[in-house]
């Protein structure tokens, strides 16, 4: 089943709680405004040098989050890179997320770390 | 002073006496000059005999141009605002920066990006204490110096993340790109503080190499410099047993000074570094796992490994995911075994049924009429899963059994075995199909699952108001399964008593307020607390005359106005109206000034309307052309005790700004003459010591 439609079927269970507990519910106008995604590299990535050469796109601050932030603004959505190469993907729909992965994945490939031992 | 000739006697010789002010002339005497500018200092004596000297402070980094003798009324009070907003700046970054130990130069340019920050008004709505610390962790970053963020919110006792919040945003605003902080630069730092004496600096250049070690072995990336540092200066004094920080640094200190024979605690360590204990034991199990903790002291201090170690959170991740891979393998393998297993079984039966007698007769007919129930029966609980359809082959076996006394059906055995063979068949390549779901999608195949998802979507957006009264649509909703949820009457009970329990603060609170406002009514004190209105709608009007009376429909105007006066304004020949006193006036005026000015063309009444007014408030009429035109000069504005009110008129004021341009000077010009007619006793009384307003020329 989409995710999308999984979302809304949570809110209406929620909603029939509700009545059930015997509020009066009106369910209606249900949009899903944020989709969060995640996905994995099979590679690492050396956040420094994925910072530097996306400024100022992308935001790497370690002292305050261990992950780059990658906004991309025409698609509104942000990538979250971790150095293991995790990213997690928030953005309106889930076509932005997807776009979002297609976007970045060639910018995290460059600054790879290869794969030793 | 080049000398002069005299002009009535054609004299050169000049006497000039600078304490006078006066230049004279020696051969005819005639004074050519009186009143020089000097550059003397005066005195003068205060009350109780002090004296003091005569002139005013001018800062060095104040506004640029200096301040108008007589002073810049209105540009006085707006450009002091400003000087105050930055000389507090100063003072409070001179403060933080002395407790951080930065250089005179680094604060300078911790002034600087103040001074920016202001005037891009990015201090509005935020704490200064914020805003400099911003500033200067802005230069720490910069010019490199070993200073933490948390320093910083030591120092203020804020939280860390808001003080990132507002240095990232600083930083975004100025376009200023804060290099990535490196490790190595806090070791020296956290050397220091940890006391190494005379062999400070050589635990510092082995923690240094251990860090760039660590650098090479991914653990730096994606965590606090402090914590790699901290672990390098404190190693334990012989072997490799370490203990490991979340983040690099502590844990090469520890190590080197380990190294070094030096005896320090990680509870020394965690002091100085701000990490936690969990976090540097990880840190140093980590280092273990890599190889260079296999070298002995002098190898390491000599040899440089080549092979470069993956970051250890990613091993971890890929050791997760073959531990997850070979899961599913074995749960493959045993779903093949068993799909063997049922095959035989199978087999088995079947055997087993045509070895048994056939029914002849009117049981054959009994028979026939129980099969297509048998179908229906077998192939439903076969569908499933192939655990219940195990279950369901045995039962099944078991219904033939007992039928075959009666039937004669071979044939629909034989079609019902393969179908049930079938079913099983079809259980395992689906599992092997999700199986493959898993594991794969490394690819960009990723566009192909995508785009189903795409497919679907424009189908449902028709689809997606079925219900436009905002019934709850309860298809696919178990009504058992919410029923599970909701707690029955013991569960409510405890869950209200725990919930009371923790929140009792709280509900005292709130009682106590109801409490207290009741008794407030009572005895008619109450204060409503001041609520935030919305921004009331701005009146639209046509011309002038519309605009006053829509002003006074809506607001409730005081008895000190006289409203003819108001009715009147409009036309040019008005009857010379009673100057109604000033006070409560004011407000509502300002007010009609600023509908006035979106009227637009009112620019010729004004004129003709100023005369009636008192000098205050042609005064801020005055004063809102003066503003349109000096840009720059408006920060805060106008008069005394309007200051506050005149914020929110400037830009109702501006709007117009650019329509009535050319209006303004003429009716300043006249305005000014007009004031300079009338002497209000208040008006400069309210301007006090600024001076003569009249005297001034635009």
């Amino acid at each position: 089943m989409d995710c999308c439609e999984e979302a809304k079927l949570g809110a209406r269970r929620l909603a029939r709680c509700l009545q059930k507990l015997g509020f009066k519910v009106r369910f209606s106008a249900f949009r899903v405004v944020n989709v969060l995604a995640v996905c994995s590299m099979p590679f690492a990535v050396h956040l420094v040098d994925f910072t530097k050469n996306n400024r100022p796109i992308a935001s790497y601050e370690p002292e305050l989050h261990p992950a780059a932030t990658y906004r991309i603004k025409n698609l509104k959505a942000t990538v979250q890179v971790f150095s293991t190469g995790s990213l997690t993907v928030t953005g309106p729909n889930v076509q932005s997320v997807a776009s979002a992965v297609e976007h970045i994945y060639p910018l995290l490939y460059e600054c790879q770390k290869p794969r030793c031992k | 002073m080049s000398s002069r000739v005299c002009r009535t006697c054609g004299g050169s010789d000049i006497d000039v006496d600078q304490a006078r002010g006066s230049a004279v002339c020696t051969g005819c005497g005639s004074v050519l000059e009186d009143n020089i500018i000097v550059s003397e200092v005066q005195f003068v004596e205060g009350s109780g005999g002090v004296s003091s000297a005569v002139g005013q402070f001018v800062s060095a980094d104040g506004p640029v141009k200096a301040p108008l003798l007589g002073s810049g009324f209105h540009t006085g009070v707006g450009k002091e605002s400003r000087a105050q907003t930055l000389q507090n700046g100063k003072r409070q970054i001179q403060q933080l920066g002395s407790q951080l130990q930065l250089n005179q130069h680094c604060l300078d340019t911790a002034f600087n990006f103040f001074k920016l920050v202001v005037s891009k008004h990015l201090t509005r709505g935020r704490r200064t204490e914020h805003v400099i610390a911003a500033c200067l962790y802005l230069v720490c970053r910069t010019e490199g110096t070993p200073h933490m963020l948390l320093d910083l919110s030591d120092l203020l006792q804020v939280n860390v993340y808001i003080l990132g919040k507002t240095f990232l945003l600083l930083a975004r605003e100025l376009c200023i790109n804060a290099p990535a902080i490196d490790p190595c630069l806090y070791i020296p730092r956290f050397a220091h503080m940890l006391e190494f004496g005379d062999k400070n600096h050589e635990v510092s250049m082995t923690a240094l190499r251990l860090v760039q070690r660590m650098k090479r072995d991914w653990m730096h990336t994606g965590r606090r410099p402090s914590g790699l540092c901290g672990a390098g200066k404190v190693v334990t004094m012989a072997t490799a047993t370490f203990m490991w920080l979340m983040t690099v640094p502590p844990p090469a200190l520890l190590v080197a000074a380990r190294m070094h024979k030096f005896r320090r605690s990680v509870k020394d360590v965690i002091g100085v570094v701000k990490v936690c204990q969990t976090t540097l034991r990880k840190r140093l199990t980590e280092f273990e796992d890599t190889p260079t903790s296999q070298l002995t002291i002098d190898e390491f201090m000599r040899v440089d490994l080549e092979q470069e170690c993956d970051p250890p959170s990613f091993t971890a991740g890929q050791h997760k995911v073959k531990m997850q891979q070979l899961e599913q393998e074995l749960a493959r393998k045993l779903d093949e075994v068993e799909g063997e297993i049922s095959c035989y079984k199978e087999e088995i039966e079947t055997e087993l049924e045509k070895s048994r007698p056939k029914l002849r007769g009117i049981y054959a007919a009994y028979a026939k009429e129980m099969d297509p129930e048998d179908e229906d029966v077998l192939s439903s609980p076969s569908d499933p899963e192939d655990k219940e359809g195990d279950d369901a082959d045995l039962q099944a076996a078991a219904q033939r059994l007992t039928q075959d006394f009666l039937c004669q059906v071979i044939q629909e055995e034989g079609g019902r075995a393969p179908q049930e063979v079938e079913t099983e068949g079809a259980g395992l390549p689906a599992q092997g199909a999700s199986l493959a779901s898993i594991l794969g999608n490394a690819s960009l195949g990723l566009q192909e699952s995508f785009h189903t998802f795409n497919l679907p979507e424009p189908d449902q957006n028709p689809d997606e108001d079925p219900s436009p009264s905002g019934e709850l649509d309860l298809e696919g909703i178990d009504d058992q399964e919410i029923d599970k949820y909701i707690l029955n009457e013991k569960e409510v009970e405890v869950k209200t008593e725990l919930w009371t329990k923790q929140n009792a603060d709280y509900l005292k609170e709130q009682k106590e307020k109801e409490e207290r406002i009741t008794k407030e009514k009572e005895q008619g004190t109450y204060k409503e607390k001041k609520k935030k209105y919305k921004k009331r709608e701005q009146i639209e009007a046509a011309t002038a005359g519309e605009a006053i009376e829509k002003m006074l429909e809506r607001k409730k105007i005081s008895s000190k106005i006289n409203y003819d006066v108001l009715r009147d304004l409009n036309q040019p020949a008005g009857s010379p109206a009673s100057e109604p006193p000033g006070g409560a006036a004011a407000a509502p005026r300002k007010r009609l000034s600023r509908r006035r000015r979106k009227a637009g063309d009112a620019n010729a009444e004004l004129s003709a309307g100023a005369t009636m007014m008192t000098k205050r408030f042609r005064r801020l009429i005055s004063s809102t052309p003066r503003k349109k035109k000096a840009a720059p000069q408006v920060e805060t504005a106008v008069v005394t005790e309007t200051a506050s009110e005149a914020v929110p008129e400037a830009p109702p004021a501006a709007v117009p700004g650019p329509a009535p341009a050319e209006a303004p000077p003429p009716v300043e010009t006249e305005e000014e003459e007009e004031a300079a007619e009338e002497d209000c006793v208040s008006a400069l009384r309210l301007v006090g010591d600024y001076g003569c307003e009249e005297e001034e020329v635009f």
